[in-house]
């Protein structure tokens, strides 16, 4: 340190004679050593073949950098320089060599590759200490991207420090293609970092790249690089770790982290946290608000154990957590009953079995219709809400003891659960309600109606068994019609011995403007849901929504917004193009989806069941043969009743 | 060296943290005067389809000549540049040198005198790290008698614009100084990149962008490259260069099978250029190719797919030696095939003479 002032303060003594253009050609000397320094550790990378297009993003077959990181041939570049997927890596050495090159394994969170080259004796350059770095420090950008022996420069400052939740440092050099991968220098001749684009708000190789020659570029400290390298080197790649928590909303920079959700088969559930838990303390770092853990976990990988505290009332829990890479989606979990639908009044002492599917475990295991499920292993069971979540939390495979009342005597039957199946038995036995005797004086409106909804400016139109009976859950069925065309009397037509037979009442909103939805819209379909469940006795289990063609996509969005809400779609002639949330034990939601095979959109269509059958979620097709793009015909209408007549099997 | 880097650190720490304005400005006022002083506005046809009306020009002779950018802004009667104390003058064009991305103009107005570069005495050479000064009519932010705009940056490379064909939409193929700074604007064309001493490097070209890294790339060609042509145009002995024949119309020479080279079916935008057969006897054969093998380079120019390769070598010349470089496994290998003497189409007409490639920047002072 003291070494350190001596010399700072020794020239300062001549400062006040030097002229200051002098000082000026003393940095601009100082810029061309420090690069000079460099530049034999700075090579040249050129791909062949690959991709010409990664998204949105041309990707570009102009050379690109990389900074030798061993004597023995290890060089680290920016993915981006490989986000075309090249079949062949060249290297090109400062001295002129040219070697091929082997792409050994990528850092995902930094955006780095580090590559092989079978040569000796490189040129490794001196690394800033990462405890050094000062914003507004000079910081030189180097790339090796065109023909000239003199790595190409762009000087500028360090703008901020701990950029991209601690990955990286911000410069304002111009970063660009130009020398991404290639190093960023300090005055000394030492490199501070490796040039990548990154963003805050995107993952993936070319995410930042529209901010190249802004002012505003990102390199990731050589110091953290070097700590990760021996892993690296053993040819794994490194993902962002993950323990599969999200945190209750808040101003991230004000707002404790209380956790919001603890995945399912995550290993934050695994370790035991539980919603509710305020996050004091990660990796021994005290946690006093949201961004805080993102800072700290951005710094960590798969495969990582961190240690956290969290707050749960009054006590203090520890745990151990070591981070994954990919968040298994969760599979819903089955059984294999269909339990009666409780009338009102009745006492819940269990959960009776209507049915039995049929190859199901508890069909193996010999559980009988008219048996009552009363315990799940440990577990007491009263209604059938109780039984669907025990179930529903349990893993695929899981050994489980079902203990049912049969005949007045109590049996233990043990059966291994299955994957919710999706297909739908082409015979599915109803329950016909029978309509109240005597009728009640108070039964609200029956049979086809036309009604405004306080509040709204939307109206709708209905249709409610003329034998509803007030004692019986009915299913909801929420008709979203598409755009410029509400198909009311076609609907109400096909529809109407379907909603009698399998106990349904259908609701028909209506747009605002006739040519389509508009997102903002969905208020009033919750307000609209809302307001048939106080007038009528709807099973919670039952409700879907139906749309056709374009009206699909507002039917989507409303599932996907209203997850509490829905639990099916039934979507005909349209696929999904937005991304579905993850799937959730707590909040099942399945799927049917219709398509003639004559369709353009079929191909697509069937694209939408593999999206959703990828992220686990209950989903089923049903083909038309000679279909084109048309409302679904009868036979399927009736499959659709079949499927909702299901959505509540356990 | 090390010794010396530390010194300027320390410099540098106590400039950046005392006085860092003060220091900076005093150095450069007296360049930013002079360079102002010999910058003019071009304003001239434009304003349609989002083309510029305006574009930058210095002036070279004290009898009012300009350099300036050859662009769409000339393609009128009505040319009118404002001189840094604001005053309008008619200009026409005296002479172009469309490779070059250079026009020169006469000023109509002869009794001017104005303040001019001496191509001689006032134009240095710069490499990377070198810190320079734009000056430019970008955006034509300066409106009415207000002086043109100042970037500063440092170069960023002296290095050719073009490596291969097509890789830029530029006449300029040859060596620019390509500057950190964003100079390329809207109507900078035509204005000048100097040193903070205030001597002269380039001339700020035309935007331009990179279609290898789909990047916009900002450069200024040396004035070394221009000084002749615009010498010569004002003396009124200049001839416009030839222009290269039109390479996209060009037949292709060679095929791959005239070597012995079968290609993997090129279905992609970029197939690597894998050899998927050799023929028996081939020259191909002799030099000792086999299936399997990447071709990398043709003659030193990287080869990024299948296609590249069949343009390289429709360009090839008769009778030449053609050097490819292969990768197999792990290892890069050069061999040298002969190049038959007569062309693959009977019917290829002679290949027109080369221009001239102008002479390379670098030693004028």
């Amino acid at each position: 340190m003291s070494l350190w002032l001596t010399i700072v303060l020794v020239p300062s003594v001549s400062l006040g004679q030097q002229p200051a253009a002098n000082l000026e050609s003393l940095e601009e000397q100082a810029f061309k050593e420090a690069s000079a320094v460099v530049a034999p550790s700075v090579v040249r990378i050129q791909t062949v073949g690959g991709l010409d297009r990664v998204g949105r993003v041309l990707t570009g077959t102009a050379a690109t950098t990389g900074v030798v990181v061993s004597a023995d041939g290890y060089v680290i570049s920016s993915a981006f320089n490989f986000a075309s997927r090249p079949a062949s890596v060249l290297v090109t050495l400062a001295d002129g060599r040219r070697f091929p090159a082997k792409i050994i394994a990528n850092d995902w969170s930094r955006m780095l590759t580090l590559l092989k080259i079978e040569a000796e004796g490189l040129s490794v350059p001196r690394v800033a200490p990462r405890d050094g770095f000062r914003v507004g420090q000079w910081a030189i950008a180097m790339g090796r991207t065109y023909e000239s022996p003199l790595p190409n420069l762009s000087v500028g400052i360090i703008s901020a420090l701990d950029r991209i939740w601690g990955r990286a440092l911000q410069t304002d050099a111009k970063i660009s293609p130009a020398n991404y991968g290639g190093p960023l220098v300090d005055i000394r001749g030492q490199v501070i970092g490796v040039l990548v684009p990154l963003s805050q708000r995107q993952a993936g190789r070319t995410a930042g790249v529209e901010w190249y020659d802004s002012g505003i570029g990102f390199a990731i400290p050589m110091a953290d690089i070097l700590g990760t390298l021996p892993r690296l080197k053993t040819g794994t790649d490194l993902l962002p770790g993950l323990m599969g928590i999200t945190l209750r909303a808040g101003n991230v920079y004000a707002s404790a982290a209380i956790i919001d959700r603890v995945r399912f088969n995550s290993p934050a559930e695994k370790a035991g946290l539980q919603p509710g838990d305020v996050i004091a303390n990660v990796d021994g770092q005290p946690i006093r608000r949201l961004v805080q853990v993102r800072n700290v976990l951005g710094n960590k990988y798969a495969g990582d154990t961190i240690s956290v505290v969290v707050r749960r009332g009054e006590e203090s829990v520890e745990q151990k957590i070591q981070l994954i890479g990919k968040l298994e989606p969760y599979t819903p979990t089955f059984l294999g009953i269909l339990p009666a639908r409780r009338k009102q009044g009745e006492a819940a002492t269990g959960v009776v079995v209507r049915g039995i599917l049929p190859e199901s475990p508890a069909a193996m295991a010999m559980i009988r219709p008219g048996d009552t499920v009363v315990q799940l292993d440990d577990t007491p069971v009263t209604d059938s809400a109780g039984l669907f979540d025990a179930i529903s939390r349990r893993r695929v495979g899981a050994d489980v003891t079902v203990h049912v009342d049969r005949n007045g005597a109590r049996q233990k039957i043990s059966a291994k659960l299955a994957v919710l199946p999706t297909q739908v038995p082409a015979v599915l036995e109803s329950q016909i309600i029978a309509a109240p005797d005597p009728k009640p004086a108070d039964l609200p409106t029956i049979g086809r109606f036309n009604k405004d909804l306080a509040g709204h400016d939307n109206n709708f139109w209905g249709f409610v068994p003329e034998t509803y009976n007030p004692a019986h859950g009915y299913g909801l069925v929420v008709w979203i019609h598409p755009g410029s065309d509400t198909m009311e009397a076609d609907i109400y037509d096909l529809w109407k011995p379907i909603c009698e037979q399998r106990g349904l009442i259908l609701v028909g909103p209506r747009a605002k403007e006739l040519a389509g939805w508009n997102l903002n819209e969905a208020g009033f379909i919750e307000a609209l849901v809302k307001e048939m469940q106080q007038k009528y006795n709807i099973d919670d289990q039952r409700i879907v929504l139906h749309g056709y063609s374009n009206g699909c996509r507002f039917a989507y969005h409303l599932a996907f917004k209203y997850r509490t809400l829905f639990r099916g779609v039934a979507a005909s002639s349209e696929p999904l193009k937005v991304t579905p949330p993850e799937n959730r034990p707590d909040l099942r939601l399945q799927f049917f989806l219709s398509c003639g095979d004559k369709d353009n959109l079929y191909r697509r269509v069937q694209q939408t069941r593999g999206r959703l059958a990828a992220m686990k979620f209950p989903v089923t097709l049903s083909t038309e043969p000679g279909l084109g793009h048309e409302y679904p015909t009868l036979p399927v209408l009736d499959e659709i009743g079949r499927w909702i007549d299901l959505l509540d099997r356990i | 060296m090390i010794h010396r880097i530390l010194t300027i650190v320390s410099l540098l720490l106590l400039s950046l943290t005392w006085c860092p304005s003060i220091a900076h400005g005093q150095s450069i006022q007296p360049t930013i005067q002079r360079v102002q002083q010999r910058t003019v506005k071009v304003f001239g046809a434009g304003g349609i389809r989002r083309l510029h009306a305006y574009s930058t020009g210095f002036v070279v002779s004290r009898q009012g000549h300009v350099a300036t950018v050859w662009s769409h802004v000339l393609d009128t009667e009505e040319l009118t540049v404002v001189l840094a104390d604001g005053r309008k003058v008619r200009a026409k064009v005296l002479g172009a040198e469309p490779q070059l991305d250079l026009a020169v103009l006469e000023l109509q107005d002869k009794e001017l005198d104005l303040p001019a570069w001496d191509l001689e005495a006032d134009v240095s050479d710069a490499g990377p790290g070198t810190r320079v000064l734009g000056f430019s009519n970008m955006f034509r932010v300066a409106t009415g008698d207000e002086m043109v705009s100042v970037l500063h940056g440092v170069v960023a490379a002296k290095a050719p614009l073009a490596t291969r064909r097509g890789a830029f939409e530029s006449s300029y193929e040859g060596t620019a100084f390509i500057v950190d700074a964003v100079t390329n604007n809207p109507g900078a064309g035509g204005g000048v990149l100097v040193t903070r001493a205030g001597r002269l490097l380039g001339m700020i070209g035309k935007e331009l962008r990179n279609s290898e890294s789909n990047t916009w790339v900002n450069y200024a060609v040396p004035i070394s490259e221009l000084k002749q042509p615009i010498q010569q145009i004002i003396a009124g002995k200049y001839r416009a260069r030839q222009r290269d024949p039109d390479e996209t119309n060009a037949v292709a020479r060679f095929r791959p099978l005239q070597f012995g080279i079968v290609l993997v079916p090129d279905v992609l935008f970029r197939t690597p250029a894998f050899i998927d057969g050799v023929q028996p006897g081939s020259a191909a054969a002799r030099a000792g190719l086999q299936p399997d093998d990447l071709i990398l380079f043709i003659n030193g120019d990287l080869v990024q797919s299948c296609r590249v390769f069949k343009q390289s070598l429709g360009r090839i010349d008769a009778g030449t030696v053609l050097k490819l470089t292969v990768r197999r496994g792990d290892k890069l290998l050069p061999v040298e095939l002969p190049v038959p003497e007569t062309p693959d189409t009977p019917e290829t007409p002679k290949k027109p003479e080369k221009p001239e490639k102008p002479a390379t920047a670098g030693d004028t002072k």
